[in-house]
């Protein structure tokens, strides 16, 4: 038995990219939230709580946001899933809703990186992976090269990922880049974790997303009517510890992940329109789409090249321009792939509209454990 | 060669930098290994991650043979982290056991997949106390000295 849906009353950002310093985390946050809050037609008086996600932002980061917005006073609960964690908020704030805990909540999803990220993310420094080295693109190397090597995928087919989501967020008014590149420029970057250059890695951003979501009381409250587009489910796992010497590649965690959302949500694979698709490397998009089952094992760089992820094309990948070309402010990731399903479920995606989006799957990836198969996999399913 | 300990007055301490991860003498790598099902674990677990037992699960010294699962040259990192390194996954097809490793030995140009590796010893530090820690990594295996 599934928790009842949340819908998506009010969608906010403020756009991603490298903001000056005084543009603090407590201002994207307030600012997202005020463009949620309006979109929805509601006040904070509408609001029963907050739910925040982020990494960096430091202790209770959601009640100094609260403080600055109007929404001190109020429960407010902070959630850490690397870069799952705007998702795992969302999921939290699903549970309260259909438990009728609360009625309206907002989810706020926040990072400042740009005043204190230097060189990439890594893993917590308790962790093995860190002490030996492992930082997260150098795990995407890894996993790229034994791709081609496994697969007879070509460079050219990875990078096409880039290339794909930068043209997308050209129609994004909120992405970090709004410029499309060319093939040659991402074969030709700046290496960073070979065979992968730094066009095939997701900028260190700052941004803020926050939806404002509810259960059917909270509809009436806000005096909304006519179709809401909903939060289904979201699913939730962790990677499991692995053993043996398998496929470097077989996304079991995403396999799992995927098979949540479709029991809890009632919603099949062949029933997804499009994907936001946790792309924080050019082939993590594609070999998380094999494990989720949507493209098959070993043909997701040929799918790339063909067009079929790309808008017009049968599974439409990131239209939003992903966190390649969107940008990654780690925390705000999975609430700014919510807004971006409820503009597309809507039909008010403008030049990024996927035609006819009825079904949409946002997947976030947060975080690596020396060991195992990932940190935390979320997926939300939502309908119009 | 003994090694020294931090009670030992007078002489430089050497320890692994964690506790149970590497034997410095001979150097090995130590995991845990499943008495019920045989599973070899690296690092070593409290349980078994293939058949979940939480008894017998008895300490192993594991080989030092491995071969290049797959590897990247990373050029940019962190600061405090020199770069180019090689940072691999190095399987122990002896034990059944993936790991995540730095290797050296040849130019990281050089460096192909299914190359033979050999584990090695490798500084990793000073302790609070004064300590010299011990870890880990891999080297490529010169030709002639296939196992």
């Amino acid at each position: 038995m599934s928790p009842a849906p949340a819908f998506v009353a009010g969608a906010g950002m403020i756009r991603f990219g490298k903001h000056p310093v005084d543009v603090t985390l407590e201002r994207m946050g307030v600012g997202a939230a005020r463009a949620a809050l309006a979109d929805a037609g509601a006040d904070l008086a509408d609001v029963d709580g907050l739910y925040m996600g982020h990494v960096f932002g430091g202790p209770v980061a959601g009640q100094r946001i609260g403080a600055q917005l109007g929404l001190d006073g109020k429960p407010v609960s902070n959630h850490e899933n690397y870069c799952a964690s705007g998702a795992t908020a969302i999921r939290e704030a699903w549970v309260a809703l259909a438990a009728g805990l609360h009625d309206v909540v907002l989810v706020i999803g926040v990072e400042k990186m740009t005043d204190r990220i230097v060189g990439g993310v890594r893993p917590d420094p308790g962790d093995l992976d860190a002490a030996v080295g492992y930082v997260m693109a150098a795990g995407h190397g890894m996993s790229a090269r034994r791709y081609m090597a496994d697969h007879g995928a070509t460079r050219e087919q990875i990078a096409a990922v880039a290339v794909k989501n930068h043209a997308h967020s050209v129609h994004n008014p909120f992405a970090h880049y709004q410029k499309p590149i060319s093939l040659e420029e991402v074969l030709g970057a700046r290496p960073i974790a070979e065979p992968l250059g730094l066009l095939d890695c997701s900028p260190i951003s700052d941004g803020a997303a926050a939806v404002l979501l509810c259960n059917r009381a909270g509809l009436r409250r806000l005096g909304l009517s006519g179709p809401v587009p909903r939060i289904l489910a979201v699913g939730l796992v962790s990677g499991f510890v692995q053993t043996g010497l398998g496929d470097l590649n077989a996304e079991d965690v995403s396999r799992r992940a995927g098979e949540e959302a479709w029991t809890l949500s009632g919603v099949g694979p062949g029933e997804i329109d499009l994907v936001e698709m946790h792309d924080c490397f050019t082939i993590a998009e594609i070999v998380r789409l094999e494990g989720l089952g949507l493209v098959p094992r070993g043909q997701g760089g040929e799918w790339t090249a063909a067009g079929h992820t790309a808008l017009g094309g049968q599974l439409p990948v990131n239209p939003s321009g992903g966190l390649l070309s969107r940008g990654h402010p780690v925390g705000a990731t999975g609430t700014a792939q919510v807004c971006e399903l409820t503009w597309q479920l809507r039909g008010t995606a403008g030049g990024r509209q996927v035609d006819g989006a009825r079904t949409a799957l946002a997947y976030c990836k947060g975080g690596s454990v020396n060991g195992t198969d990932g940190g935390s996999v979320s997926t939300v399913v939502m309908t119009r | 060669m003994p090694t020294t300990t931090a009670e030992s007055p007078g002489t430089r301490a050497v320890r692994p930098f964690r506790d149970g991860l590497v034997a410095l003498d001979p150097p090995r790598l130590l995991g845990s290994r499943c008495a019920a099902c045989g599973t070899t674990a690296f690092p070593p677990r409290e349980f078994c991650p293939s058949c979940r037992a939480v008894e017998h699960i008895d300490k192993a010294e594991l080989a030092t043979a491995g071969r290049i699962h797959s590897f990247t040259i990373v050029r940019q990192a962190p600061p405090g982290m020199p770069v180019p390194y090689v940072l691999a996954w190095v399987d122990l097809p002896d034990d059944g056991v993936r790991l995540l490793t730095t290797v050296v030995g040849t130019q990281p140009e050089e460096v192909e997949l299914d190359q033979p590796v050999e584990l090695e010893l490798t500084p990793f530090g000073t302790a609070d106390d004064g300590a010299s820690l011990m870890g880990f990594r891999f080297r490529v295996t010169t030709r002639g000295e296939t196992r």
